[in-house]
């Protein structure tokens, strides 16, 4: 058993952070938190309208964070499960971490669906009226199911770290639920967008390979940032062992998910069908959606698998943190991608378009290529739940760790169990 | 024709528009707008600048503006599309509605319960033709209070039509079941000026429709994708250029 916490040091009481740095950071995440609420109060009060969002671009920034929080919620609970399904003990230490990384980024993300709706007065229409063939009631129903299994999979977790052994039989059924229930999760999530006939931006069978992978690739890179943030203010000893793990992790999901988006572009080039063609031009170099292309392959894709694989940049301090929340980046470029150009590729490429939905006098009812900037409403609602998500880390952690370090039975039993 | 207390045949309702005949001259929308009291920036219906028979979105458009023709002087060519909400029979706006907001009547027109709808847009995300609007903000109308039909409209006890919106939904065309629940024509219909708009029941083999979908060789806004839309189009019939 416990080899679990061998590589893990429990924090020395010292570097725990002060009270006064832990307070200003919960007195920051408590402002972030506060704006969004009043954010969301404001857009409640005007409607939809306080957003950048119209007829032709009707989802954006919550819909592309809320795919982004879904796939960062994968890499923890993925991490803890193949731990025990595949034995890899060098990534047990970080098991619970992972785990509240993936409860909190799946409330996170069920969260930022609320505040895309035109009615979230009539939510629980999605209870009395559900209808099975809408991916989206599958959606909502999974990241229930997934978010109560992260909450009693990490008590399991938290049980078997402070109580041992009786509870790892538990601990190991359930390692065998998570992955299944993960990739669920990221599959029935891309169906919303990949089964959608109208969007051939999205209408590919590629997409839930793909979200399952980028899912892995986030979450990993996620895991690896609060890691190495626990390291540093947190008292968590990373060991060289789990360390090269969650380099390789990255860097073969990394691989993977260039290949896949790369297959999907080649299928794409060769076919030169119109309405594929002329929305992967948006994209690629010379478009005007071409940054995301950029920082997807580039600064996110390259640039992270050089600081992982090339040996001398590999040993260069903080290569590892870097190329972590570099393909964190890249992976919300890709849904930033996925999701805005679905719609700024006209449906139809007729002149005048869509109509809008709103109207401004002096400039046009319709719009042919949609345009899509957020307002500072949807970045102060998002920014509230990331808020929202980094507290609920921060006190997961910091309540597990305590209550660990409290255990009198606890410390000695963690430090002398490796063999 | 249309809606007779027959216990037995609902018809199957659909709507023909002949592009040869269609001018551009955007009454249609125009009539529309007025009759549903739609809000400035809603346009249920729009008549697309195309190059004649071109259903797919295959080439740029000749112009971000409408009435631009295709083409190199002498040789230009120009068409118009108006679309509107084709009431799919296999309609991606009902199977992606997480709350059975829209809703397919038997007489295969699409709705959509103004009092149901949480506002999700996923309907618009799903719709390969662009047709539904979604209420933003509160609505702002043109100056001259309500017109067209002016009161609620129930189908199935279901508020299908509000003339005040509520904010927060998603709308689009009804084929105007004010109208055709009472045997009357949708209001395009009645308003073109040329006749290019017909409805009827294609069940019924006598009518207009159904000659002009079974002999007229009426066609669907992208086939392809599966959808079935129940508003067809006659082709336009092309004449050989004339050399120059
Ligand atoms: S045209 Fe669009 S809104 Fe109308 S029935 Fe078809 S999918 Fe639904
Ligand atoms: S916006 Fe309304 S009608 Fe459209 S899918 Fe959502 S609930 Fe259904
Ligand atoms: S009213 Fe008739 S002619 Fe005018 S745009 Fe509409 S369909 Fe065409």
């Amino acid at each position: 058993m416990a080899t679990d916490t061998a590589t893990v040091a429990l924090p020395a009481r010292g570097a725990r952070p002060s009270i006064s740095r832990i307070g200003l950071w919960y007195a920051a995440l408590a402002l972030l938190g506060a704006l969004g609420l009043a954010a969301w109060v404001y857009e409640l009060r005007t409607g939809l309208a306080a957003t950048g969002m119209r007829d032709v671009v009707s989802w954006g920034m919550y819909i592309f964070t809320f795919a982004f929080f879904i796939g960062l919620s994968a890499g923890g609970l993925i991490m803890a499960s193949s731990a025990e399904v595949f034995g890899i003990a060098a990534l047990r230490p970080l098991s619970r971490l992972g785990v509240l990384s993936a409860a909190a980024c799946v409330a996170v993300a069920g969260l930022m669906i609320i505040p895309d709706l035109g009615r979230p007065d009539r939510i629980l229409n999605l209870f009395v009226h559900p209808n099975w063939t809408s991916p989206l009631i599958w959606d909502i129903l999974i990241i229930s199911v997934y978010f109560v299994f992260s909450v009693v999979d990490l008590a399991v977790l938290q049980r078997h770290a402070t109580a041992g052994a009786r509870w790892h039989r538990r601990m190991q059924v359930l390692a065998y639920v998570g992955l299944p229930t993960a990739v669920l999760l990221h599959s029935i999530t891309a169906w919303i967008f990949g089964l959608q006939i109208a969007r051939a931006w999205w209408n590919t069978a590629l997409m839930a390979p793909l979200f399952v992978v980028s899912a892995i690739l986030s979450g990993t890179a996620l895991v690896t940032l609060l890691a190495l943030a626990a390291h540093r203010w947190g008292g968590l000893t990373l060991a060289d062992d789990t360390r090269r793990w969650l380099r390789g992790l990255i860097a073969v999901s990394l691989i993977v998910d260039l290949f896949f988006v790369g297959c999907d572009y080649i299928t794409v080039l060769w076919g030169n069908v119109p309405a594929d063609r002329s929305a992967l031009d948006l994209v690629l170099p010379g478009g005007p959606w071409s940054w995301t292309f950029w920082v997807e392959w580039v600064a996110g894709g390259v640039v992270p698998l050089a600081l992982l694989l090339v040996p001398r940049l590999r040993r260069l301090p903080g290569s590892l943190g870097v190329a972590a929340a570099l393909a964190v980046v890249g992976v919300f470029a890709f849904r930033i991608e996925l999701v805005v150009i679905g719609f700024v590729n006209p449906l139809t490429q007729y002149p005048p378009g869509n109509a809008l939905g709103t109207y401004d006098r002096g400039t046009s009812s319709f719009e042919l290529t949609g345009r899509y900037s957020p307002t500072w409403v949807e970045f102060a609602i998002v920014a509230g739940l990331v808020a929202l998500f980094a507290a609920i880390v921060t006190v997961g952690y910091r309540r597990l760790r305590l209550r660990g370090a409290g255990t009198a039975a606890d410390g000695p039993d963690r430090a002398g169990v490796r063999s | 024709m249309a809606k007779k207390k027959e216990p037995t045949a609902t018809p199957h309702r659909v709507m023909v528009i002949d592009t040869n005949r269609c001018v551009g001259c955007w009454t249609c929308a125009v009539a529309c707008k007025e009759v549903n009291n739609e809000p400035l920036g809603f346009w249920w219906n729009r008549i697309l600048t195309t190059a004649p028979n071109e259903s797919t979105a295959a080439a740029a458009p000749a112009s971000e503006n409408i009435d631009v023709p295709r083409g190199e002087y002498p040789n230009l060519e120009m068409a118009y599309l108006p679309v509107a909400c084709q009431h799919c029979t296999d309609a991606p706006c009902v199977k992606v509605c997480p709350v059975q907001a829209t809703f397919r009547r038997d007489d295969g027109t699409i709705l959509v319960d103004y009092e149901r709808c949480i506002g999700c847009r996923y309907c618009m995300a799903a719709c390969p033709y662009g047709v539904r609007i979604f209420n933003w903000g509160d609505a702002s109308y043109a100056p001259g209070g309500t017109v067209g039909y002016g009161a609620d409209y129930r189908s199935d006890g279901r508020l299908v039509f509000t003339p005040e919106r509520p904010k927060g939904v998603v709308e689009k065309c009804t084929f105007c079941v004010e109208r055709i629940d009472v045997g009357q024509q949708p209001f395009c219909v009645e308003s073109c000026p040329v006749g290019a708009r017909v409805f009827g029941d294609i069940d019924d083999p006598g009518s207009e429709v159904s000659q002009l979908v079974n002999e007229g060789g009426a066609v669907q806004l992208h086939p392809e994708l599966g959808t079935g839309p129940n508003v067809y189009y006659v082709p336009v019939r092309k004449r050989v250029p004339r050399e120059s």
